[in-house]
């Protein structure tokens, strides 16, 4: 116990001394700092340059041109077509197709829409963006248009007319079990930030592994200490570095955020994050530790049996992919917004994949407490027996120099040295 | 304090590597353990220091199975390395600690080791800014700052310069004289012959030899002398077929039988200038190369 302290804080010691592991840490809080403040300083800019103008001036405008046939029409659509295009500065134009097209290629103008009565247009633009949604907009506009004509020509008068087009509907939508809308965001954040950190720190512990393995350092290492104490200490090192940093990005998170709190307004994307309830905080850190333990373990083991550094990439690719499957079923699932399906389900018991799938479904869905306590103590038996096993993997691993070894061949050397005949 | 393996058998996988070793070591004495590449020396020393478990077979000391948590082992292996970018008294410390040290008794050895071996300036340096030999020292250290009762060295004199293999020899003996049992691994006879009171060869996983080097030597038929004269050619001349010349320019007298000795000499003393007449012993090389050749030779 001893000694599995004293490597636990050698191995920690590295972590919190590492200068990479530092920068980054530090390099994430600023940018956090800088996401979470950024309202605020970017209200300061707006009010010192354009005080209280939420509409930019014509000059600055994107110009819109519209060319309507009749002149009787032409005025009802730009005015009809200056409310839905609030950012545009919308002009009537005679010029033909060929002049409008002119316009737009040189920059006068930004867009153009040709019509040909109220059924039918052409929309000119220069660079059609992913996001435009101009054409609809003015079909919608249009629409609007035809349905007052008709109620106008069938005697209602145009302000029933108008009122009766604009008529508001009040509602409310209450959830009684989780309200996706609000955990979507927070629960893809947590997995993703589960997601990186195990594949970050697990590539380190392996590493780190080897490199003692390629330096030598292990012959003395392993003389020294019982493998278990070096397994346990170097993966629960790197699980409390690993925590670490998270709480620091999200703890400075949070803080940043209710500092700013009032400039967020009611964003409601940002507002969902930092509303998670306590309880799942709680699941996140229970699966956190016990999914970063469970890979680490593996990733560990499998440092060992590398010869060469190099070699470290091509080892631990079967992890890395098995943890990548398990990562895009969840985020499949998540996205379809169904994450009770038998896959996930499934997923949500096999200790390789739990840790995301099950706090995913705790998260976004309603798990009945007895499929959550099965899969926890799954979890926590396999990741005990992982540990074991990774440390009999471990022992066997770091003496084996030259080729890479085949997996059945170190299994096979593990479990015959795990039935000693000796006495001592 | 004595250390005994007995009977200890281990297999990888099909591959027999230890048959039925057995060996012991005295305390206040230096004991080699020899034998070619993949002879079973490594293995014998990771089963001693419990590496691994052996699988059939005891490691005894006084006569009890030995107990890891009281019995201290150094331990120098022959593929050094260490942490090569940590700075060096923090992992000295490590490794000390490790052992069962408290850090500050730690440190206070580790840096009294440093002063012994002349390397306190590097005490705050990474161990990649120094050189293949100093780097050697600080290995030194890990195997003698918890002050182990048992020391195992292997290949210690490798890549050491002629001073620092002498300021070793001076720690060496330091260790003997304390009363620890030391034991040697090396290819380099010369040194095995001035520190080892008693030696193990082994031959593919079998001891084909073990025993007190003196006893060894003696054991060994007393049936050629070593004559060193300043008129070779006439001695050659008058032994004949019995007499030979050696590398070094001396002459191997052959005998029929060890009881003709003193015939000889005196024949030899009488009717030639002899500067050296003396019983030829062999030398370990001699032994070594005999013993842990490709036949094992049985006794």
């Amino acid at each position: 116990m001893k000694q599995f302290g004293t490597i636990l804080g050698f191995e920690l010691k590295y972590y919190l001394k590492n200068k990479v592991f530092i920068g980054v840490t530090i390099f994430l809080v600023i940018l956090i700092a800088g996401v979470m403040f950024f309202p605020r300083i970017s209200s300061l800019f707006e009010k010192n340059e354009t005080p209280d103008s939420e509409i930019p001036s014509d000059s600055s405008r994107a110009v819109m041109l519209i060319k309507e046939e009749d002149p009787a029409m032409a005025d009802m659509v730009r005015q009809a077509f200056s409310a839905s295009f609030m950012n545009y500065d919308v002009r009537i134009t005679d010029s033909d197709v060929d002049a409008i097209r002119d316009e737009i290629t040189i920059g006068a103008a930004d867009c153009a829409f040709v019509l040909r009565g109220l059924t039918d247009f052409t929309y000119y633009v220069n660079n059609l963006s992913m996001y435009d949604m101009n054409a609809a907009t003015a079909s919608e506009t249009l629409r609007q248009l035809n349905q007052m004509n008709a109620m106008i020509g069938s005697g209602i008068s145009p302000e029933d007319a108008a009122s009766l087009m604009n008529l508001e509907i009040k509602s409310e939508v209450e959830s009684l079990g989780k309200d996706q809308m609000q955990n979507f965001f927070y629960t893809y954040i947590m997995i993703f930030a589960l997601y990186m950190v195990i594949l970050l720190y697990g590539q380190m512990v392996a590493t780190n592994v080897a490199t003692e393995k390629s330096s030598r350092a292990m012959e003395v290492l392993i003389t020294s200490a019982k493998p278990t104490s070096m397994m346990f200490g170097k993966v629960i090192a790197s699980c409390l570095a690993g925590l670490l940093q998270l709480v620091a990005v999200f703890g400075s998170a949070l803080l940043f955020y209710n500092l700013n709190k009032p400039y967020w307004g009611g964003n409601m994307i940002i507002g969902s994050i930092f509303n998670i309830p306590a309880g799942l905080l709680l699941y996140m850190l229970l699966f956190f530790i016990l999914g970063f333990l469970m890979y680490a373990f593996m990733f560990g083991a499998v440092g060992s049996t590398a010869s060469k550094l190099e070699d470290i990439n091509t080892s631990v690719m079967p992890i890395t992919m098995l943890f990548i499957i398990a990562f895009i079923v969840v985020i499949m699932s998540m996205t379809t917004g169904n994450v009770d399906t038998p896959l996930m389900k499934a997923c949500s018991f096999i200790p390789f994949t739990s840790p995301m799938s099950m706090f995913t479904r705790i998260a976004m869905s309603t798990v009945p407490w007895y499929e959550i306590a099965l899969s926890i103590a799954i979890l926590i038996g396999s990741t005990v027996a992982v540990g074991v096993l990774a440390a009999k993997i471990y022992r066997v691993g770091v003496l084996m120099y030259g080729t890479t070894p085949k997996i059945g061949n170190i299994l096979k050397a593990v479990f015959q040295s795990k039935n000693p005949s000796t006495g001592s | 304090m004595n250390l005994e393996l007995r009977n200890i058998e281990k297999s990888f996988g099909d591959k027999k590597v230890l048959t039925g070793v057995s060996f012991r070591a005295e305390g206040g004495k230096a004991f080699g353990l020899l034998g070619r590449n993949g002879a079973g020396k490594t293995t014998s020393i990771r089963i001693l220091m419990d590496v691994f478990p052996a699988d059939g077979g005891e490691v005894l000391v006084d006569g009890h199975p030995i107990d890891y948590g009281k019995i201290g082992i150094g331990y120098l292996p022959e593929e050094r390395g260490l942490y090569p970018k940590k700075i060096i008294i923090d992992q000295l410390t490590y490794f000390a600690q490790l052992k069962g040290m408290e850090r500050r008794d730690a440190v206070r050895s580790i840096d009294h080791w440093l002063e012994r071996l002349g390397m306190t300036e590097y005490r705050g340096k990474r161990l990649d800014t120094l050189s293949k030999g100093n780097q050697q020292k600080i290995q030194l250290i890990t195997a003698l700052a918890h002050d182990p009762d048992i020391v195992i060295l292997d290949e210690p004199f490798s890549g050491l310069d002629p001073v620092n293999a002498m300021l070793l020899k001076d720690v060496v003996k330091e260790q003997i004289g304390k009363g620890k049992i030391v034991l040697f691994s090396s290819h380099q006879m010369s040194y095995i012959e001035e520190f080892c009171d008693s030696i193990a060869i082994l031959n593919k996983g079998v001891v084909a030899l073990h025993g007190d080097l003196r006893d060894i030597k003696r054991d060994y038929p007393r049936d050629r002398l070593v004559v060193r004269s300043l008129t070779p050619d006439a001695i050659r001349k008058d032994f004949g077929s019995s007499c030979s010349e050696s590398e070094d320019g001396s002459l191997m007298i052959r005998l029929s039988d060890p009881a003709e000795k003193k015939a000889v000499m005196t024949r030899l003393a009488e009717n030639y200038d002899i500067d050296e007449v003396k019983v030829f012993e062999p030398s370990l090389n001699d032994i070594f190369v005999e013993y842990a050749g490709d036949a094992p030779k049985e006794e």
